[in-house]
């Protein structure tokens, strides 16, 4: 990064409408603004990757107020959404997606939100600790079949005598 | 520097000048080899172009480990499959360190069908596919299936024991049962559900795609390598990119050249040269490695290299319930169903597949579910995380010409070599395959109560084959039926590139076997116990 400082590179209204973007993008009823806000922050701190990222995310942020016909961070979900269908093509929100979906759902917060427990090897892994624990089920075999029935490798329709191949 | 001082050199230091056999790349062919060889008393150098990671350096963690141990050099996709869009500087999802993609592989074992290596004569013409007969078959192989078993430690083979059901098996299992299937199991799997040969038995972790910390699971970098080590015959050069494959005058090969980390060229002398760099690595050393002889690239006089490149026809299906599966506890494969895996065109296609468990975390499944997805529609899928089981759909491909790795003249890698295009488009057999499996999937889980299935689109390839194929005509492929190059004497390829037709089956099992093989057909070559 070419920043030298802790200071945000946007200023707070852009920050507040990218925040109220990835949550209208990525609605999550569970989540609290703790893992979009970070999301947001992933971001701005990548502004500086290129300045052709920097010209497209603060033209994109500053040009989503014109969208919204006001303020986009004060819309509901339902037109949040709706003005970023209508963008959804732009350079600049390409740019937001790739970094989102990555960062979002590498929040641990957002892993304990979803309900997945991450790495468990420090823990002795889940062998003893629910691996198989799914009861709504019976218990499956886990050995290869050894009945009657034997399958078929090639079919009698297929056996190199009778067939010159598909005709596809 | 001298010769010997590489300071990356692992095992016994091989002076540059000394006429060995040379390998590059350490992964199921590589490695496989190296072990095999230095067993038999013939002194190998390995030439791995990532870093030697230890089990102990894994990260438990998706993304940490992608940006570890995945193959991130330069490379571009091309043609009309998604991943160009997706994923267009990642056409492929191999790993670069010690071990290769066995680092990262699954760990599913089925072998090949009798059937699967004779596809040109069975399957016929099919427009649009260059299918070709094997020039082995499952008789030739067999042998060294079991060999390749016992090294693995298959479950379900020469006595050892099956993998515990998992949850996502739970419901993989029920849903095969409930829909008429019989073949299905916990394997056979490439993993220890109890200690077996030095390692240990399985904790159950969730972890494989990013490497097994426990090391029960089978990879390179925890028995082959450290064991070719041990033979004192065994010279590991890590952190070494191939640069070219050399001849002599005669047209045998005779070295190869390489940089070390910091970029230095070396150049390695070879009695033999086995390439195993996988099958976008490897036809792309050749093509780089082009002479006077070898205008077109090296070894490529069929104008196969880099051709009928194949990364089996896959997909995902992951299943939402109304009661958790947690999904993610637990081995990532072991649950493997072989009723599809047949040839019956009834079903209108040629070819078989497999239905194999599979599990990803939030972070994987956010980036792969649905590429470029975004919306409720896209993080309902997430919400119900808990509640989601996974399989991976695993078919056979068709091999076509025009699907081929070749050098990207406009793009360089860090070294300021052409990197490598791969160009991909589905065959309409490879979408009739898909499409079917996608729909058995959705009976599969529906038959134990899923509210509702996504059908997930073909990942970057974790299985690249076919681009040196083997060929009993020098004028149909790149290398004979024992890897060796139809055009270069002393040029072996010994990676999944070999396969002429890709089947159904996980590859890692039959490119260990065919290591195995090559190494033993080396070894005579060069008269038993080498230099």
């Amino acid at each position: 990064m070419a920043d030298t400082g802790e200071e945000p590179t946007v200023s707070d209204t852009a920050r507040a409408a990218l925040i109220r973007l990835l949550r209208a993008a990525y609605p999550h009823a569970t989540f609290p603004d703790g893992p979009y806000e970070r999301t947001a922050d992933e971001i701005i701190g990548q502004l500086d990757e290129s300045l052709w990222h920097r010209l497209t995310l603060t033209q994109g942020l500053e040009s989503l107020d014109a969208a919204a016909g006001g303020d986009f961070a004060a819309l509901d979900d339902e037109t949040a959404l709706k003005v970023l269908r209508k963008m959804e093509h732009a350079e600049f929100f390409t740019f937001v997606r790739g970094v989102a979906v990555v960062s979002l759902y590498n929040d641990h917060e957002v892993w304990e939100l979803l309900g997945y427990e991450g790495a468990s090897y420090d823990q002795g892994g889940y062998i003893d600790r629910g691996f198989d624990d799914l009861d709504w089920l019976p218990n499956p075999r886990v050995e290869e079949y050894d009945g009657p029935e034997r399958l078929v490798e090639v079919s009698p329709e297929d056996e190199l005598s009778t067939t010159g191949g598909t005709s596809r | 520097m001298t010769e010997t001082q590489h300071g990356r050199t692992q095992g016994r230091a091989i002076d540059h000048d000394d006429e060995v056999v040379v390998i590059v790349g350490s992964g199921a062919g590589g490695g496989t080899v190296a072990y095999e060889l230095t067993a038999r008393g013939i002194p190998c150098v390995v030439l791995e172009a990532g870093p030697f990671l230890r089990p102990e350096d894994y990260e438990n963690d998706e993304w940490a480990a992608f940006n570890q141990m995945a193959w991130l050099d330069n490379r571009t996709a091309s043609g009309p499959f998604r991943v160009a869009r997706d994923f267009a500087n990642l056409p492929a999802w191999v790993v670069k360190a010690v071990g290769g993609t066995t680092t990262h592989w699954a760990g599913a074992t089925p072998r090949f069908r009798d059937y699967e290596f004779k596809a040109r004569s069975h399957y016929g013409r099919v427009d649009g596919a260059n299918l070709l007969d094997w020039p082995i078959d499952l008789a030739d192989l067999a042998p060294y299936y079991d060999r390749a078993e016992k090294a693995i430690g298959s479950s379900h083979r020469h006595g050892r024991p099956p993998m515990p059901a998992n949850n996502n098996y739970k419901v993989f299992a029920n849903g095969a049962e409930k829909v008429g299937y019989r073949f299905y199991a916990t394997g056979p799997y490439g993993t220890n559900a109890e200690p077996y040969d030095g390692r240990p038995g399985s904790i159950q972790d969730g972890f494989n795609f990013q490497g097994d910390k426990q090391t029960s699971k089978w990879s390179t970098a925890v028995r082959e390598i450290p064991r070719a080590l041990e033979t004192g015959l065994c010279d590991l050069r890590p952190e070494s990119q191939a640069v070219q494959v050399t001849h002599d005058a005669t047209g045998r090969a005779d070295a190869v050249v390489y940089l070390d980390k910091d970029g230095n060229l070396h150049r390695q002398a070879a009695k033999a040269v086995c390439v195993a760099g996988n099958s976008i690595e490897s036809p792309r050393l050749l093509l780089m490695s082009a002479s006077s002889l070898h205008p077109d690239g090296l070894a490529n006089s069929s104008g196969q290299v880099g051709r009928n490149y194949m990364r089996h026809t896959t997909g995902s299906v992951y299943a939402r319930f109304d009661e958790p599966v947690r999904m993610y506890r637990g081995e990532t494969m072991a649950g493997i169903i072989a009723d599809e895996a047949r040839l019956d065109t009834s079903r209108g296609f040629a070819g078989g597949y497999y239905f194999e468990t599979l599990s990803l975390g939030p972070a994987f499944l956010a980036a792969f579910v649905e590429p470029g997805s975004w919306g409720p529609e896209f993080t309902g899928l997430l919400d119900a995380y808990a509640n989601t089981a996974g399989l991976w759909i695993v078919g056979e491909d068709m091999p076509q010409e025009d699907n081929r790795v070749t050098l990207n003249a406009g793009l360089l890698d860090q070294w300021g070599l052409p990197a490598p295009d791969v160009h991909f488009a589905d065959h309409p057999n490879d979408i009739a395959m898909r499409e079917h499996a996608y729909s058995r999937a959705d009976l599969l889980y529906e038959a134990v109560g899923s509210t509702g299935t996504h059908h997930t689109p073909p990942y970057p390839a974790t299985h690249n084959l076919g681009t040196c194929r083997m060929s009993e005509r020098p004028e149909d492929g790149v290398v004979d039926r024992w890897g060796e190059a139809h055009d270069v004497p002393g040029l072996y390829v010994s990676d999944g590139s070999v396969m002429t037709t890709g089947a159904a089956a996980n590859p890692t099992l039959t490119i260990v076997a065919l290591a195995i093989r090559q190494a033993e057909h080396i070894a005579e070559q060069l008269g038993g116990s080498g230099s």
